[in-house]
């Protein structure tokens, strides 16, 4: 029946007709053992069970288990056993035909009692070429496992096994094993502790004793009566074997083997030669045989898929092994004879024992595939007895080695935990959400409107188109951010990919998939909060944009909206309100920008060919021109009724009291037809008087330098102000300059305004541009004559004044605007009126020249520049007073 | 985004950036980040004798958190556009949906 063509003998006495398969081959000194270690009578207990024994377990029904590994997952836990100990698979596989054979033979005689292994092992053995050595640790169970072992070790029955196992564990440390195991393993199977066992046990855990079959059985097999309820219960029970650790299983399996196996072979090898002494025969084993049978039933349902890949090669090694066992037993049969009776010696010989176990040890794990590389010690010793040759330190060494080759290789598999959990695809996900992240925080590349990206970087865009640097298209920097960075990842990656194979083409797809990736990230409007459903709170994504608020403080628009609209009529009643000024004049920058923007999307006006849309959109955009500089208009309020005598200034001229007004005025100048320009300049002129800058020139009228504050107002007025009305004035005709001077006669107070540089620079700017029309255009008599008329009464007005219109003294040389205000009303004078003119202002002239002669050639010759301007309107020049 | 847009334009302009620790570094501005992150070369720490540790010191990388100030280059301000710029930053602001 036997594999091996042993005849078990004892075993199939009592129950003939239950032959065993090799896997099963029940192992009577177990059951003996084991009760013996409990201390119970053997002998009754087996004749108990035999009396009692009522067959049921051969009743139970058999021939549906063909599928209990689809059930109960048997396939899987079958192969952790196995990988343990694939490398007999080549040996193995010589005989699998016989052993599979055998395996469907006994499976189908098998009553029911008898549940073995064998029937699922077959099909498992062709999984065994495929183990890697790491299942084990794939298995969750993998460490539970060797708790388990931990614990029946610890509250194993065997009480000099135990004792032995604790020394030995202290003393061995790591390569323990061998006596031990021997001792302990030996027990139950009364044989020497087989290759198989060490290398279970080993692999089980190096530093912990290796578990010992009896203890593991023993509660299993208190009394008859339990064992056979186990049996009864045996197919149901085949859950466990899934939680169960197959370790434990693959020790009981090979005790089964050595059984069989071993029974030819002199028994005094066996531990359980102890027992059998101490026992009559193996006589009345035939019930304990039984009882052991059970026993083997239970297990393999308990681990019934993994008994016929553990059990065959086991047997195989055995095969092997043998010999070197026999030699190790002749070599040493001192340490033999110690093992198998613990009890007495092994405390004094222990650290002996501990050699031969290492050597199979290391036998079985170097060819495991997945567990190392080959590494030099494992390499060189093929045979235990070679590293019982060896010294004890390089011993020593080898085996810290092992252990450290072991931790390693644990290393590394905790590490290569995460290998392939995500897929390219998901890698490449994730890139895209990293890349958006930098798309948007460096603002939207691909904005559909390059006056959004504008506006995030507004300053710098227009600084540098300012600043003529090499202009750049608005959206071009921004996109240039990405492509640089882009580019620069590529880089790196080409730098590793040429040492692959089409590093190239993936940089390009990583490229092109970065792009659709920023394209996608724009399409898609961005969720600034995130709600996972059944979340208590809601997630808020941030980036360096779009900061995450930490306050959330919700406006409440509807009060909102009632105070503006409670305050409006307060501030159209106000508007010399200081606030309501400022914020007429941000309404005016705002619009003012607004048509800026409008302006830039101005598009050459459309032909007459030109399609539809085009002109749709010319037609648009004019429109919206129109509402834009109307908007404008209102914000400037210029068309307010002028209050006369009024106490509360205009409030235009407010307006331009503001430096921000001010510094508006050429943009608006650039945004109006002229006719506002018109109306804008009437308005100036006609509170020429009550402007800022010439109230406030006016308060210190001798002081050379005006209080910096009026200084700074003067200037700005000077540089934004006057050029806007100097351009239009320049363009306007003859009438409307007659219009203005009338105005300022009318209207103004000269006496103030002359004494004031804007306003000497407002008047010589209209008197001046006569006298141009007059030079170049030749007017039409009469309104010429319109022309002298006004100026008559203008110059009859400001005479008075001449004296007084220097201001400033001689020294301070910044009297050019005067002489030039003097040059243009001498220009338009008549020859009497230039008579006066030159008689108010000898005095200065003599003086200016007089000075300039103490100065430097260079001041000097300005200075004399200047007088000579107003000398020669009148025909003069400063020549003929020197000479 | 109104402040890094400026102080972009001052790259390479000589600034003087006033920590809140109260030391004042002046420097070559040589880049700045989003985060206002100063990157200062050919560095002087004004008040040199009281922290002679930074005598040595060539360049410095500064967090943007820790600055209090930096003194600008009047020249290189445009005010006008500046006040603009600031403008649209505030009304892009205004426009975001809270």
């Amino acid at each position: 029946m036997s594999f091996f063509g042993f005849d078990p003998g004892p075993k199939n006495r009592g129950h003939p007709s239950q032959g065993l398969g090799f896997g099963t081959a029940p192992d009577p000194f177990a059951s003996i053992s084991q009760k013996r270690e409990i201390g119970q009578d053997d002998d009754d207990e087996s004749i108990d069970f035999d009396d009692t024994y009522d067959g049921l377990g051969d009743q139970l029904e058999e021939a549906d288990d063909d599928f209990n590994d689809d059930t109960f997952g048997g396939g899987e836990s079958a192969t952790k056993p196995v990988g343990k100990d694939f490398d007999f698979y080549g040996s193995t596989s010589q005989v699998s035909n016989a052993i599979n054979e055998e395996a469907i033979q006994h499976n189908r005689q098998q009553p029911a009692s008898k549940i073995t292994a064998a029937p699922s092992s077959p099909p498992k053995q062709a999984s065994k070429p495929f183990k890697t050595g790491y299942e084990a640790y794939k298995n969750p169970s993998y460490i539970p496992e060797l708790q388990v072992d931990a614990s029946l070790w610890g509250t194993g029955p065997p009480k000099p096994s135990n004792d032995y196992g604790a020394q030995q564990s202290q003393q061995g440390g790591y390569g323990a094993g061998p006596s031990q195991q021997r001792s302990s393993v030996g027990a139950p199977s009364k044989k020497m502790m087989s290759l198989e066992e060490v290398e279970a046990a080993m692999r089980a855990q190096p530093k912990k004793p290796s578990p010992i079959p009896a203890p593991q059985q023993q509660p299993q097999a208190p009394s008859p009566f339990g064992m056979l309820q186990m049996q009864q219960q045996a197919p149901m029970i085949t859950r466990a074997p899934q939680q169960q650790d197959p370790i434990p299983y693959s020790h009981a399996m090979p005790q089964q083997n050595i059984q069989g196996q071993q029974v030819v072979p002199p028994p005094d090898f066996s531990s359980g030669q102890i027992r059998i002494q101490q026992r009559p025969a193996q006589q009345p084993s035939h019930h304990k045989h039984r009882s052991s049978q059970i026993m083997q039933a239970e297990l393999p349902t308990q681990a019934s898929p993994t008994p016929q890949t553990a059990a065959p090669p086991q047997i195989l090694q055995r095969g092997q092994n043998m010999p070197h066992q026999a030699s190790e037993a002749h070599v040493s049969p001192q340490p033999r004879q110690i093992l198998q009776n613990p009890n007495r010696h092994s405390g004094q010989l222990a650290p002996r024992p501990n050699e031969p176990p290492v050597p199979v040890q290391m036998q079985q794990r170097g060819p495991l595939p997945g567990q190392n590389g080959p590494q030099g010690p494992m390499q060189i010793i093929h045979h235990p007895s070679m590293i019982m040759n060896l010294p004890e330190e390089e011993r020593n060494l080898y085996l810290e080695a092992e252990a450290k080759r072991a931790k390693r290789n644990h290393k590394i598999l905790l590490l290569s935990k995460g290998n392939g959990l995500m897929t390219p695809q998901d890698k490449n996900f994730i890139t895209r959400i990293q890349l958006q992240q930098l798309m948007t925080a460096t603002g939207n590349v691909n904005e559909p409107d390059p006056d959004a990206s504008l506006s995030e970087d507004f300053y710098y865009q227009v600084y540098n188109q300012i600043e003529n640097r090499p202009r750049q298209n608005p959206q071009q920097p921004l996109s240039n951010f990405a492509q640089t960075y882009l580019f620069r990842t590529g880089g790196r990656q080409g730098g590793i990919g040429r040492r692959y194979r089409g590093g190239d083409s993936h940089m390009q797809r990583m490229e092109q998939q970065v792009q659709r990736a920023v394209e996608a990230a724009k399409a898609k409007p961005k969720n600034k909060q995130l709600v996972i459903e059944g979340s208590l709170g809601k997630i808020s994504f941030s980036n360096a944009k779009t900061p995450k608020p930490l306050l959330n403080i919700k406006r409440h628009d509807s009060t909102d909206l009632g105070n503006r609209q409670s305050k409006k009529p307060q501030a159209a009643l106000s508007t010399t309100d200081r606030k309501a000024i400022l914020k007429n004049i941000e309404a005016v920058y705002s619009t003012l920008m607004k048509m800026e923007d409008h302006d830039r999307r101005q598009r050459p006006p459309p032909t007459a060919e030109s399609d539809p849309l085009a002109i749709q959109y010319a037609i648009d955009w004019e429109q919206t021109f129109r509402d834009l500089n109307q908007k404008l208009w209102t914000d400037l309020k210029v068309t307010e009724p002028i209050m006369e005598e009024s106490a509360i200034l205009h409030p235009f001229i407010t307006f331009l009291s503001y430096p921000k007004g001010k510094k508006a005025m050429p943009r608006i100048f650039n945004h109006i037809d002229e006719n506002q320009r018109l109306t804008i300049l009437t308005m100036v002129i006609v509170n020429l008087d009550v402007l800022d800058v010439i109230r406030l020139a006016q308060s210190q009228p001798q002081s050379p330098h005006s209080p910096s504050i009026a200084h700074e107002q003067i200037d700005l007025f000077l540089q934004a102000v006057i050029p806007s009305l100097f351009s239009y004035v320049t363009e306007a005709p003859l009438n409307i300059v007659i219009g203005m001077l009338g105005l300022v006669i009318e209207r103004v107070n000269l006496n103030v305004v002359a004494r004031t540089r804007v306003g000497l620079e407002i008047l010589t700017m209209i008197l001046s541009r006569a006298a141009i029309i007059k030079a170049l255009d030749a007017p039409e008599d009469d309104i010429w004559d319109q022309w002298l008329t006004v100026y008559d009464r203008f110059f009859d007005m400001v005479e008075p004044f001449l004296g007084d219109i220097f201001f400033t003294s001689v020294n301070a040389g910044q009297d050019q605007y005067v002489w030039q205000f003097l040059a243009a009303s001498g220009s338009g004078a008549n020859p009497e009126q230039q008579q006066r003119l030159v008689l108010a202002v000898k005095d200065r002239v003599m003086e200016t020249l007089q000075q300039s002669k103490t100065l430097p050639p260079e001041m000097a010759s300005q200075r004399r520049g200047n007088v000579n301007l107003f000398m020669q309107a009148i025909g003069l020049d400063v020549d003929l007073l020197d000479g | 985004m109104l402040f890094f847009s400026f102080f972009k334009t001052l790259v390479d302009h000589e600034v003087t950036v006033e920590l809140k620790n109260d030391i004042s570094i002046k420097g070559t501005l040589k880049s700045v980040d989003q985060f206002l992150n100063i990157k200062l070369d050919d560095i002087q720490v004004v008040e040199e004798l009281k922290y002679p540790h930074l005598s040595s010191v060539k360049n410095v990388f500064i967090r943007g958190s820790v600055v209090r100030y930096v003194h600008l280059p009047g020249a290189a301000v445009d005010t006008a556009l500046l006040e603009d710029a600031t403008r649209r930053e505030a009304a892009s602001q205004a426009s975001k949906p809270r």
